[in-house]
């Protein structure tokens, strides 16, 4: 008993292993006892808010080679190792040009001081980071060490049990994006080109938790129609998710003003977001369902104003 | 004139203590250690309402490291504290009354061994039903908090007959004003460090807005006379009202005595936001009537503010909110029934403000409805109801009399910003997204000075030449970032004809300045000026015949200048070049002089010859407008614009100014927008600032312009008015106002809910059945 309460008092041990299998050697030997960390933004927040203690063991991940770095354009698709930074991946050229709602949410995730040391990793495997709803639009796969490899589409990985998500100390070492027709994107989604947005909306303008998030993607054929149409939205403390209804709404259609109220029902029906006491399930629903409304909008009223 | 850096000319300086703090090289008193010291830790209730059936240390007292354990039992004097009214223990021994209540302290060599240590204090408690609002603490049958009952504090005001009068009102507004809990947030949380000298004596280095009145309530506690306690309280990393009331005073001193060796505390957020004061929240009904005209005729109020489970300014607090909300018209018929509840809510007490924001909150809703009601301007409603200048204060009393209500009323009127609201908002602007909306209103607010009728309220000063030649300002006055030295050291230069590196400013240590009362209630530069003023002959003078004396000139030819004394005549400032010649430096003076050079001052606060508890004397005006963009989308606002003109008297340091009323309007930004400290069952549920949002420099991306009007009435005697205040007023009812003229929704409840601004857009919502009747 004295020496559990000392241990509360002391500081955790930091390990450094030197590769993938050491780090995951590590934490299966260790249990609860010990987390990874690379920038560590969040599990300080948790254990400041005692929603976690402090662990005994803190395995440090950052000098693992498989985990760094952005390769754009590799075996069909984009690699962010898990320990890229935040700041890293908003200053990417390459990941704004082909999937510019990902530096466009990971701009709004905390402050710069964060972003400097918070890692896409630890945004992706928290299960409610605001970057989730981006990665989902475009089909990220996230690349797992779980004493071998294992790959998985990131709705799928979201819709499993929050305690299967991160079970047997599996280590998050990438996150893959695949191919989206290479093409550029321009900002207003005019042409053919893909088109892609995410807003975030949270209790102020910046550092701020979000309240609601919304992530829009989809390609377009060359009469006009939008294909491969993904919506998903998250916020707060919600396992963000897509909006299955909301997308079969649009795909295969032109985007039309006329779709866009049983789109804006389709997602106060389908979203499920988690209340807490700054805001309620209504409020985020309906602020969901109405920037994603407003961003179709905008998009058709684009297209009508090029014809 | 607006008030910035250009227009300022050579009166924008540089603050004394400015490049200290933006580099970090300055030391706050919670920066400071001492060889040897020990941390102290409080335990604090863990419980909102409990009685304490036991507490045992022995555990404690055994964890290697371990200086002191302290108790109720150890308190050698007064087991309470208040700057009003004694009712807080500084441990607690029967009862826990709130989550903050502190049941015994430690002092260890390290911070784990204090906390170990604190983890092994036990104490058992029985949970006691919690009295969370005021309404269940005023409820048949609650609990008694303290042996008075649960209202800490009842007043009322009452003129001519409201009721017989809103039969004869064209249109009555009925409206209930809901105001949050707000957090002072001050970068520095409360802390300190605490010696014990060789020569018995303690030494606090703590911050404080009134470091004699921590020395009183500190020889209460430790049974000692005040003479055997120094209190040193600047540099203060914020304090917004917040760190006037005792906080970690009595625990340290109690510690450090008690194990004979220096002992620091310094609060984490989390305790801070646990332990310490927050504005208090306040349910406003008002039911106002006004003629067809829109001349009021009739206003009822009832306040009920939550104090929290002990006193410390709550009674002045709810005076201060009952006295304003009459505000700056003139209203024939009032009746204002106040009360301020005990509760094992939070800790409420001062902040900047004092009553006064929530009250103006509550009041110009009214008059904006009533405005809106009757199809008159608002600001024209506003006119029509002005107090003129010789009319009473709020609460009937004589009052100083300027005219501040009508210039500032005049200033808003012609304002770019005002302008544009009668104007009307472009059209292209508010089509590109037409789901945003923006909107301008405006408030219009007087605010009290000094503590007011039946409160000691000293002030003074002393102005020495020291042994090196140093000009030195001695005043009890508090540096808490307001930039209270940067004034001072202008006010030297320009009352005397100093150069800043002649003039030492002494501040803020107990054993050196003279009571010059607190650095509260908008009142040090008043009172700076004042003391200044008083003082400017007799040490001007004694300066010259000393210099007389040295140099063989006649003293009346002589004056003071940049580094010493000069020959007469003054130069003549069209040529410029010739200052003159000095005679003789303040540093050769000093040394060659044999008698003492200095000069003090001490009086009171200026005050109404009403007898009415609490009445102010001196006002300050001020207009204020507010332009808003509400997206419905998502309800939220943001602010784009915003203009204040302060009637204030003369500016004494225009960088001063121009801070208190930005620093203020960012305060009361975050009152209507985002800050709330959320409690449910007597516990905090923002307990950090993850959760605690106060406004980034992304809410501060709008302009704000400030106009000071700086005549005052022939013959007025008490110079520049407090402006430390009336920033953090008004812009919470011009934003109000803001919002319903963009989306036409009256706000009553703050911070603005953005689910009551927002909606479906147009194209997003079904088509609507057109053959409805």
């Amino acid at each position: 008993m004295a020496m559990e309460r000392h241990e509360r008092f002391s500081l955790p041990k930091v390990w450094k292993p030197r590769n993938v299998g050491e780090a995951w050697s590590l934490k299966r030997s260790f249990g609860s006892d010990a987390e990874y960390v690379a920038g560590g933004t969040l599990l300080r927040t948790w254990w400041e808010g005692e929603v976690a203690e402090r662990p005994a063991h803190l395995i440090d991940i950052r000098s693992l080679p498989l985990l760094a770095g952005i390769r754009i354009a590799e075996e069909g698709g984009t690699g962010i190792g898990a320990c890229t930074t935040l700041a890293e991946i908003r200053r990417s050229c390459g990941l704004a040009a082909e999937y510019p709602a990902l530096p466009e949410a990971v701009l709004q995730i905390g402050a710069y001081s964060i972003r400097n040391v918070g890692t896409i990793g630890g945004n992706v495997a928290s299960g409610i980071g605001d970057a989730l709803p981006a990665l989902l639009v475009y089909d990220a796969e996230l690349l797992w060490f779980d004493g071998s490899e294992e790959r998985i589409a990131i709705s799928e990985w979201l819709e499993r049990p929050e305690d299967c998500r991160r079970d047997r100390g599996k280590l998050l070492m990438q996150v893959r994006l695949p191919d989206r027709a290479n093409a550029v994107e321009t900002p207003t989604g005019g042409g053919n080109a893909p088109f892609s947005v995410y807003r975030k909306v949270g209790r102020r303008e910046a550092f701020t938790p979000s309240v609601a998030t919304v992530a829009i993607s989809a390609g377009r054929t060359e009469d006009g129609r939008l294909e491969r149409v993904r919506i998903a939205a998250g916020g707060g403390a919600a396992v963000p998710h897509r909006l299955y209804a909301a997308e079969s709404l649009l795909e295969g259609k032109t985007p039309d003003p006329d779709l866009l109220p049983l789109i804006h029902e389709a997602v106060e029906e389908t979203f499920r977001p988690k209340g807490d006491v700054f805001a309620g399930e209504e409020y985020r629903k309906r602020t969901a369902a109405n920037l994603v409304a407003a961003e179709l909008w905008k998009l058709s009223a684009g297209r009508q104003g090029k014809e | 004139m607006l008030l910035d850096r250009q227009g300022s000319g050579r009166r924008w300086r540089i603050r004394p203590d400015g490049p200290g703090k933006v580099t970090g090289g300055l030391a706050y008193l919670t920066d400071m250690a001492a060889p040897g010291m020990l941390i102290g830790l409080v335990l604090r209730s863990p419980h909102p309402h409990a009685l304490i059936l036991d507490i045992r240390t022995e555990n404690a007292k055994r964890v290697p490291g371990v200086r002191a354990v302290l108790t109720h039992e150890d308190v050698p004097g007064l087991n309470a504290f208040g700057i009003a009214r004694q009712d807080q223990p500084v441990f607690c021994f029967d009862r826990v009354r709130y989550v903050g209540d502190a049941v015994a302290a430690v002092a260890a060599d390290t911070l784990e061994a204090a906390e170990r240590a604190l983890s092994l204090i036990e104490v058992d408690y029985a949970e006691q039903p919690v009295l969370d609002s005021p309404e269940k603490a005023l409820a048949e049958g609650a609990p008694l908090l303290h042996p008075c009952g649960n209202e800490l504090h009842r007043t009322d005001y009452r003129l001519g007959d409201p009721e017989q009068w809103f039969k004869a009102c064209t249109v009555i507004v009925e409206e209930t004003y809901v105001t949050p809990r707000q957090m002072h947030t001050y970068m520095e949380t409360e802390g300190g460090l605490f010696v014990p000298e060789p020569d018995g004596r303690l030494t606090v280095y703590s911050p404080t807005q009134h470091g004699f009145m921590d020395r009183l309530q500190l020889s209460r506690v430790l049974g000692r006379p005040q003479s055997d306690i120094r209190v040193v309280s600047s540099p203060i990393g914020g304090s917004f009202g917040g760190k006037d009331e005792l906080n970690v005073q009595p625990y340290g001193a109690l510690l450090a005595l008690a194990a004979g060796k220096p002992v620091k505390i310094h609060n984490s957020r989390k305790e801070s936001v646990r332990a310490g004061l927050k504005r208090h929240p306040m349910v406003i009904s008002m039911k106002t009537g006004a003629d067809a005209e829109g001349r009021i005729l009739a206003h009822r109020v009832k306040i009920v503010a939550d104090t929290g489970p002990y006193a410390t300014l709550g009674a002045e607090v709810l005076n201060f909110a009952t006295e304003h909300v009459i505000g700056p018209y003139r209203i024939p018929n009032v009746d204002v029934d106040s009360v301020s509840v005990y509760t094992n809510n939070g800790m409420s007490g001062e902040f900047r403000g004092f009553g006064g924001n929530q009250a103006i909150f509550a009041l110009e809703g009214q008059i904006d409805r009533i405005a809106g009601r009757l199809g008159i301007d608002p600001w024209e409603l506003r006119r029509r109801n002005m107090r003129q200048p010789d009319d009473p204060g709020p609460l009937g009393q004589p009052i100083a009399p300027t005219e501040g209500a009508a210039q500032v009323w005049q200033a808003l009127a012609e304002s770019p910003l005002w302008r544009e609201r009668s104007q009307g908002v472009p059209e292209d602007d508010r089509e590109r997204e037409h789901w945003i909306k923006t909107g301008i209103g405006a408030a219009y607010i007087m605010h009290g000075a000094g503590l007011g009728v039946g409160i000691p309220d000293p002030a003074g000063g002393r102005l020495v030449l020291a042994e090196d030649g140093k000009i030195e300002a001695v005043f009890g006055y508090e540096e808490f970032g307001q930039g209270l030295i940067a004034t001072l050291e202008l006010m030297m230069m320009e009352t005397f004809g100093f150069e800043a590196e002649d003039v030492r400013i002494v501040i803020g240590d107990t054993d050196v300045v003279p009571d010059s009362g607190s650095s509260t209630a908008s009142r040090a530069t008043s009172m700076l000026w004042k003391s200044v003023q008083n003082m400017k002959g007799p040490f001007t003078e004694s300066l010259l015949s000393a210099a007389a004396d040295l140099t063989g000139n006649p003293a009346d030819q002589l004056r003071l200048g940049p580094g010493g004394v000069y020959a007469m005549p003054e130069p003549d400032a069209a040529s410029g070049n010739d200052a003159g010649s000095m005679l003789l430096s303040y540093a050769e003076l000093a040394s060659r002089t044999t008698e003492p050079i200095r000069a003090e001052t001490a009086f009171h606060f200026p005050t109404t010859s009403s007898k009415r508890i609490g009445a102010h004397f001196l006002y300050t005006y001020s207009a204020v407008a507010a332009k808003v963009e509400v997206d419905t989308l998502t309800g939220r606002v943001r602010l784009l614009d915003q203009y204040h003109a302060v009637a204030a008297g003369p500016v004494m340091n225009p960088q001063g100014y121009l801070g208190q009323i930005e620093g203020g309007s960012s305060m009361a930004l975050g009152w209507t927008l985002t800050e709330e400290a959320l409690m449910a069952g007597g516990r905090y549920l923002t307990n950090n600032l993850d959760t605690y949002l106060i406004p980034t420099v992304a809410e501060h991306a709008g302009n704000v312009a400030v106009r000071p009007i700086e005549e005052l009435p022939e013959g007025d005697a008490y110079g520049p008015r407090g402006i430390g205040e009336i920033g953090s007023v008004g812009l919470a009812p011009a934003i109000a106002a803001a919002v319903r003229d963009a989306v036409g929704v009256w706000v009553r409840k703050l911070p603005i809910d953005p689910r009551e601004l927002q909606d479906i857009p147009h194209f997003a919502r079904k088509a609507v059945l057109q053959h409805d009747r």
